[in-house]
């Protein structure tokens, strides 16, 4: 996922004249100097600003420190496959998350955890020996925890918990 | 004096309190480590508990719990560089960087150790210093508040490892998402696209589990299982600690002085002392170089600053019922429903309660040592289990978390959403923690700036006369200017920055 | 806590003998209520809209024999957990919290809610705004600072206690134009709430505030401000010293921020009943009257139907601030 500079200061400019603009058409309020225009209208300006002086760059010098700690370890030795869909694995997360807001109120809680730590699990490179225990069994601790003691109203959905 | 300590003392001294106090020590301990559970959580969620108890019992949770959490957010931000909570984000990169460089147990001991000396100096300044901080905190009009928050956005830049052109882009972006909702000076819905939802904007609690939870979840995704990390006891962790303590001596009260005075400010708690000491560490450091690279320096001060700010924090909500943060915000609900209603009275009436504040914020500090040290072995063990099972579990926290905030399935949208963010700015070298910072302050920025406009009828000499005004003023632009003059130098000089970058 | 609803009993096919218990008698001879109650709070935990609500359910817990679970729904500034009290199955096992925010947003077209899209059940509390000056302001009554707002130019006077449209504004606009003055005579500065107004009035950075006497507490008792007068129909009994708007000035205008009990549209009026009873025990608990007098907070008992004509007085009330202040979109 990284991008050339050019293509993330563009979106920047483009969001940031967005929101400039959003803002402008945001109509005062009685009563005070500065409207709710204000705020949106300079940051908008501000991000845009920004956006296009990391088009052109500027600021780049200082970027050679990130390079110091690599995310994870390993990532030199062995070369991730370099498939097209291969980056949208990195979406399955997300997914799962607004998956879990659709599907939670009516499979219940339990059904639709259940699923996300299994694919969750597989997706990263666990056998079923491990994801299918991990996935009866992590659901109902988590729910032991929220729902039995702090209470959170938790779907119960088709399989409601012992308790 | 000594009868209201032998009263406090008989106060605590009851198996309620005492119980409550070590149950409510393991739960902040647990809800601290978990990631994206934030102190703040950790101590509202404790509030319908505290229906069952006494008066100071309740108390005993609230403070328990709280410096707990803010201790063991230190835990996975070492170990998985996932902050546990928002205070300990500012060194978690470089507290995980130590852990790689194989010095977990010192990153993790210097957590352990300096948090509970800086609950330690706060406590004491709560007890000293409460009447004449808050006196000077409460003088503070929106002009001052204006500057304060303005100097606590410029931090993102001071704290940035990467461009600080794409901090100031983070930082705004952050700004922007601050702007959603109607909870603005004018009550005017922005940018909520008719969804209701997006009424009450995003809450900074859900943002935060979504750029540094589910971000690190969809990092591992495409990075392949890291190899084992080599297996071995932690050491020592207390080991070093006295050490650290005599070379960092300096350092360390610093970070405990920034801590109190973050605390008392009403809205500025633990995770701002942290920003603000980390960045004063590095500034003033004699090899700032080193920082980010697992240098334990910055650690120490931070560590020292955000558990000072938890008791500081209390100093204004006693005294005058306004909340020095968020955790002291639901501690005012608290005392209020025991009766103990805040304001100076209860330093008179009700002495010997103050007192037993006092005494359970000492204990609870003191308490963090074992306790914090066996949480520190039993989480060490995340490390031995495999990447898949963990993420998952992680998954399922940051679901049930961000909804458990507001019952609310908005939330988890709100987390996946900033997770795909997170990850993007990430890849691309915009450091999130500065658009976290936008996102948590720029209601108060927006809102200082309104209504100073509107007391001063539209003129902005007030911002500038004000003497405190002028002084923040003046620390403001500086930190504006920085970035610029620091770009202006690098040009003006190119040798020097080929020869600082080959020296990093 | 049990979360065995009737749906998912006919959904499940899997009847185990435990939920069998609750599934076998029909509905209907069942005495209300059977099964664990939903207490929906449409704002945050630790706040006092919260803890009035707990404290609600916790007698209703015991008096009633059935869990009364609070479930704070936050978000979209009150819409959202409204919206769910709105929408929830009017089968009385999820009631919710009313405030008074549902007679102002639907002014200023943020949703479509309005009072009448409950079924009231029953009013517990009120909070009168305040007219709170610094210690170190030169107007000692109430009377002395309205001479001295309708002498000076619009806009002079500096007022806040809560956000622009808020309760305590419009508590402000309706004093103004009860005196017959314009409603910017006074000009509003919002803030995030009454704690932050009043440690500003107390640094000296505003003129008054309208929020509630107990909002202010803790700054009168610093000796750092003083309450001039109320905008009740009586007294606080815990600030005996504060004349009423009427005491004072002889001006008849009283507001307030409530809380009250509500349930979705089309309760069946026996659970109703029922439920209105029951809150009138909680009302009358001594638990209750220790908790709110504690907190300062204000009581005020109103059954289903008091309730609802309250609640339209205050629906029109408000609309009527809300136009004059130019805050309205309707």
């Amino acid at each position: 996922m990284r991008l050339p500079d050019s293509v993330t200061g563009s979106f920047l400019v483009v969001l940031g004249t967005a929101a400039a603009y959003g803002g402008w058409l945001l109509p005062p309020v009685p009563g005070q100097p500065v409207g709710p225009n204000v705020f949106p209208l300079v940051i908008g300006i501000g991000l845009a600003l920004c956006g296009l002086a990391i088009v052109f760059g500027i600021g780049h010098t200082f970027e050679e420190a990130e390079e110091l700690i690599p995310l994870e370890d390993g990532q030199a030795a062995a070369a991730p496959p370099q498939g097209k869909l291969y980056g949208l694995r990195a979406l399955l997360p997300p997914a799962l998350l607004l998956f879990y807001v659709v599907a939670a109120d009516r499979l219940g809680f339990i059904i639709t955890t259940a699923i996300m730590v299994y694919v969750t699990s597989t997706a990263l490179g666990a056998k079923w020996k491990l994801a299918l225990p991990l996935a009866a069994l992590s659901p109902f601790a988590i729910h032991l925890i929220f729902g039995k003691l702090l209470r959170v109203p938790l779907p119960a959905g088709l399989l409601p918990t012992p308790w | 004096m000594l009868k209201t300590l032998i009263e406090a003392f008989a106060l605590i001294s009851t198996w309620e309190v005492i119980i409550a106090m070590f149950a409510a020590s393991v739960y902040g301990l647990v809800i601290g480590s978990l990631p994206g559970l934030s102190a703040t959580m950790a101590t509202a969620l404790l509030v319908p508990v505290t229906f069952y108890l006494s008066p100071i019992a309740a108390i005993a949770t609230i403070v328990a719990a709280s410096s707990m959490a803010i201790f063991s957010g230190d835990i996975p931000g070492a170990l998985l560089r996932i902050p546990g909570t928002p205070a300990s984000a500012a060194y978690a990169d470089e507290a995980y960087a130590m852990t790689r460089k194989g010095q977990a147990e010192l990153a993790l001991g210097a957590g352990v150790w300096f948090s509970a000396v800086g609950g330690i100096a706060g406590v004491l300044s709560l007890m000293i210093l409460a009447p004449p901080l808050a006196e000077i905190a409460l003088s503070f009009s929106t002009f001052e508040y204006f500057w304060l928050a303005l100097l606590g956005l410029m931090c993102a830049t001071l704290v940035a490892r990467s461009s600080p052109v794409k901090a100031i882009a983070g930082m705004f972006l952050g700004l922007l998402v601050s702007c959603i909702g109607i909870e603005n000076p004018g009550g005017v819905p922005r940018f909520t696209f008719g969804l209701t939802d997006l009424f009450g904007g995003i809450e900074p609690i859900p943002a935060l589990v979504g750029v540094f939870a589910v971000a690190q979840v969809m990092r591992a995704m495409l990075t392949p299982e890291p190899p084992p990390l080599p297996r071995r006891k932690f050491g020592s962790i207390m080991a070093g600690q006295w050490k650290l303590t005599k070379k960092y001596h300096w350092q360390m009260t610093r970070g405990n002085i920034v801590g109190i005075i973050i605390g008392v400010l009403p809205g500025a708690g633990a995770d701002m002392a942290a920003w603000v000491s980390y960045a004063m560490s590095k500034r003033f450091s004699k090899e700032p170089e080193k920082f980010g690279t697992g240098h334990v320096e910055g650690l120490v001060e931070a560590g020292a600053s955000n558990n000072a700010s938890i008791a500081s924090g209390w100093v204004p909500s006693l005294l005058f019922g306004i909340p020095g943060d968020t955790i002291a915000a639901i501690a005012i609900g608290v005392l209020y429903m025991k009766g103990l209603n805040p304001g100076p009275t209860l330093f008179t009436e009700k002495a010997s309660s103050m007192y037993a504040i006092y005494l359970m914020f000492i204990i609870a500090n003191i308490l963090m040592i074992p306790l914090g040290i066996a949480m520190i072995r039993i989480a060490a063990y995340i490390l031995l289990a495999p990447r898949s099972a963990i993420m998952p579990v992680i998954m399922l926290c940051c679901a049930v978390g961000s909804f458990a905030i507001g019952n609310n399935m908005f939330g988890v949208v709100t987390v996946a959403a900033f997770g795909i963010i997170g990850y993007v700015m990430e890849a691309n070298g915009y450091p999130v923690a500065a658009m976290v910072l936008g996102i948590v302050m720029g209601t108060m920025v927006e809102q200082a700036f309104v209504t100073s406009l509107i007391k001063s009828d539209g003129s902005i000499l007030p911002f500038f006369e004000r003497p405190v005004a002028a002084i923040l003023a003046a620390m403001a632009i500086g930190a504006l200017l920085w970035p610029v003059m620091v770009w202006a130098w690098r040009k003006l000089k190119p040798v020097r920055t080929g020869m600082a970058a080959t020296s990093r | 806590m049990s979360k065995i609803t009737r749906r998912t009993f006919a959904a499940s096919s899997a009847a185990v003998a435990a939920s069998a218990a609750f599934g076998l008698t029909p509905a209907v001879a069942q005495a209300y209520p059977a099964r664990p109650v939903t207490v929906i709070v449409p704002w945050g935990a630790g706040g006092g809209t919260d803890a009035t609500a707990r404290i609600v359910a916790a007698v209703l817990e015991k008096d009633l024999g059935q869990p009364f679970n609070v479930v704070n729904r936050t978000g979209g500034s009150g819409v959202v957990g409204h919206t769910a009290i709105a929408t929830a199955q009017p089968d009385g096992y999820t009631i919710g919290m009313l405030t008074v925010e549902i007679s102002m947003m639907h002014w200023q077209g943020l949703t479509e809610l309005a009072p009448k899209s409950y079924t009231p059940l029953a009013l517990m509390n009120e909070d009168p705004p305040g007219i709170q000056v610094s210690s170190s302001s030169p107007y000692k009554t109430v009377k002395e600072l309205a001479e001295a707002i309708k002498a000076a130019p619009p806009g002079k006077f500096k007022a806040s206690g809560t956000g622009q449209g808020g309760i305590w504004h419009l508590a402000l606009v309706g004093w103004m134009q009860a005196m017959g003055l314009p409603a910017n005579q006074v000009a509003w500065v919002p803030s995030n709430g009454a704690a932050p107004a009043m440690q500003d009035l107390a640094a000296g950075g505003l003129d008054l505030t309208t929020c509630s006497v107990p909002e202010a507490r803790a700054i009168i008792e610093a000796g750092k401000a003083r309450s001039l007068a109320i905008m009740a129909p009586a007294r606080n009994p815990i600030f005996k010293d504060v004349p009423t708007l009427k005491e004072a000035m002889g001006i008849d205008y009283a507001t307030g921020a409530w809380r009250g009990i509500g349930a979705p549209k089309n309760l069946p009026p026996e659970i109703a009943t029922k439920l209105t009873a029951a809150l009138k025990k909680v009302y009358d608990s001594a638990e209750f009257k220790d908790f709110m007098s504690n907190r300062g907070f204000g009581t005020v008992w109103g059954d289903a139907g008091q309730f609802a004509s309250f609640m339209d007085k205050g629906d029109a009330q408000m609309g009527e601030a809300m136009k004059a202040a130019g805050l309205s979109k309707a």
